[in-house]
């Protein structure tokens, strides 16, 4: 069953820029990856969810009610995380966390005590002496602690440690078994691997494919840059009949889906002085494995 | 349709502000005060007699020798004015406009709370400040005249001539925050709200400066805070403040329709 549904959703700024005629729905349960790169139409699609934009043409929905009109009703159960954080001006973090507390007339604070204990959160100092990561781990706390049905997250994991990045990844997964329905932006391909059952990616305000995450990795092409000792050896190595995508002085990177000990033999047979596996977008992976760029 | 919690925010965010505006006010009454003289006329109206001009510029020409005229000349020409108006213009803006240009509107949207309310609920704050501005200046120009000059005082009349100035910040009010719920630049919504009743302000100062420029007072709203009226006594002055007031209420509610209908980018 869909519980968040984005069907036709328009909005113009001019200049190729906006949402052009998106759809895509999210069914109860599942923790839905959206990327694409900047500027893309990730945000501007999470306001109208939000219902702080009004679509100019089509409609959202969250548990069925139009994210426009009822978006008040829907914040009960609506956890965000935005892509920018900004608090109040001079507030402590407790403050912040009393105050949202208090603003959303929720009645415990276990939760937020239980979230604080599993991201070693100390609130005591003014938020805007806080480092990025700290004011990232109370936005995700404010999300968090309404126990929302549906969660819209906006780069979730920026600014946190590989540590905090990890326990992140644990509560979407906890939130997940319980039932919880997530949509997550994000450019981490670990994050999106190990959390998301779909992923969607939209470039120039378009949806440019939608799959699922198995498929995606059982696809997955990876790119190695193999630096050789001479141009002349670099040369040789890159007429070996191997997918080599670029050649430059004595590096060449090859690209590899499931030939990996092809590679490895005929890196034997040369002076290979290095090998690097450089990291790739999740865009990047996505696009190869729907032919590049056929946006 | 209010959230306290969000109005205790925004009280708390003023009341600095508040009390600063509140000292500024207390040191003009006291001093303007001790400068009444119930027998010769004060000093203040020998720089009426030498500079007529100068001083009708700003409301300084006393229309009534007694204490309340007194006050309403020296007081409720400038001083009154002027820093209520700021009072406005500052927090409008800290109210709506800067929460959306800086983005800390998300936080008050992504919760459960109608638009509406969040804009009542600011409006609400802002309100309460002027009130209390207004209150607190009424209560001090009562006590130091009671002090120095027991039984001088026309209390009616200058607590009429208060809720005509309470009336006049209303509008003023409106005015910014309707600025405040238009634009999503704070820089514009203080350019904006604050040039719309800076420039009233100005013009009025020029309908007072001489006869040429007199007919330019039907192009401020000032005009309808008739403080010389208040203490004459003139019926005018009194629909002057209803209309004032009826026209803080429209400017509000559009204020509030407008920030719930337009689109945020934050």
């Amino acid at each position: 069953m869909a519980i968040c549904e984005v069907k036709n959703l328009t909005r113009d700024y001019g200049n190729g820029r906006g949402v052009f005629d998106l759809s895509f729905s999210i069914n109860r349960g599942e923790v839905f990856g959206f990327l694409g790169p900047n500027g893309a139409g990730k945000t501007t699609t999470i306001r109208h969810l939000m219902g702080f934009l009004k679509p100019q043409k089509g409609y959202c929905t969250i548990g069925g009610m139009d994210c426009w009109k009822d978006r008040a009703d829907i914040q009960k159960t609506l956890g965000y995380i935005p892509g920018e954080m900004v608090f109040f001006e001079d507030m402590t973090g407790t403050e912040f966390l009393n105050f949202m507390m208090k603003y959303r007339k929720v009645k415990t604070n276990k939760r937020i005590k239980e979230l604080m204990d599993r991201f070693e959160l100390d609130t005591r100092s003014k938020i805007k002496k806080m480092s990025k990561g700290m004011k990232q781990k109370i936005g995700i706390v404010a999300a968090f602690m309404h126990d929302p049905e549906v969660l819209i997250l906006d780069e979730p994991t920026s600014g946190l440690d590989p540590l905090m990045q990890n326990r992140f990844i644990e509560l979407v997964m906890e939130e997940r078994s319980r039932g919880k329905t997530i949509l997550m932006s994000s450019h981490i391909f670990e994050e999106v691997e190990r959390t998301c059952s779909r992923v969607a990616i939209i470039k120039n305000g378009r949806l440019v494919a939608m799959d699922e995450v198995e498929k995606l990795k059982a696809a997955q092409v990876r790119k190695y840059v193999i630096t050789l000792e001479n141009e002349k050896a670099a040369a040789a190595f890159a007429s070996e009949g191997l997918h080599v995508s670029e050649v430059s002085k004595n590096q060449v990177t090859v690209i590899v889906q499931n030939n990996i000990k092809e590679l490895i033999s005929v890196m034997n047979r040369y002076p290979v002085t290095n090998i690097i596996t450089p990291n790739q977008s999740l865009e990047e992976i996505f696009l190869q494995y729907y032919g590049g760029d056929k946006s | 349709m209010i959230n306290w919690t969000l109005y205790k925010l925004g009280i708390k965010g003023i009341w600095k502000m508040l009390l600063i505006f509140a000292a500024v006010i207390t040191m003009y009454f006291v001093v303007i005060i001790s400068m009444f003289d119930p027998a010769l006329g004060s000093a203040l109206d020998e720089f009426s007699k030498a500079m007529p001009e100068l001083m009708a510029i700003v409301g300084m020409n006393p229309v009534s020798a007694e204490l309340v005229g007194f006050l309403e000349a020296y007081l409720y020409g400038f001083i009154m004015l002027v820093f209520p108006m700021l009072f406005c213009i500052l927090s409008a803006n800290k109210l709506i406009a800067r929460h959306v240009d800086r983005g800390s509107m998300t936080y008050l949207l992504s919760a459960p709370v109608k638009r509406e309310t969040v804009a009542f609920t600011q409006m609400k704050v802002m309100v309460t400040g002027i009130i209390i501005l207004i209150f607190y200046a009424t209560l001090i120009g009562i006590v130091d005249c009671e002090i120095s000059f027991p039984g001088k005082l026309d209390i009616w009349k200058f607590i009429l001539l208060n809720i005509g100035v309470l009336c006049l910040h209303l509008f003023i009010g409106g005015i910014c925050f309707l600025c405040s719920c238009i634009f999503n630049d704070s820089k514009y919504a203080v350019g904006v709200g604050g040039g719309i009743p800076a420039l009233g302000f100005v013009i009025q100062m020029m309908a007072n400066a001489g006869e040429k420029l007199e007919n330019a007072k039907y192009a401020t709203f000032f005009t309808l805070f008739d403080s010389d009226g208040i203490i004459i006594g003139e019926s005018g002055a009194i629909w002057g403040m209803i209309v004032l007031f009826v026209g803080a209420i429209v400017l509000f509610s559009t204020a509030i329709v407008i920030f719930s209908k337009k689109d945020l980018h934050i």
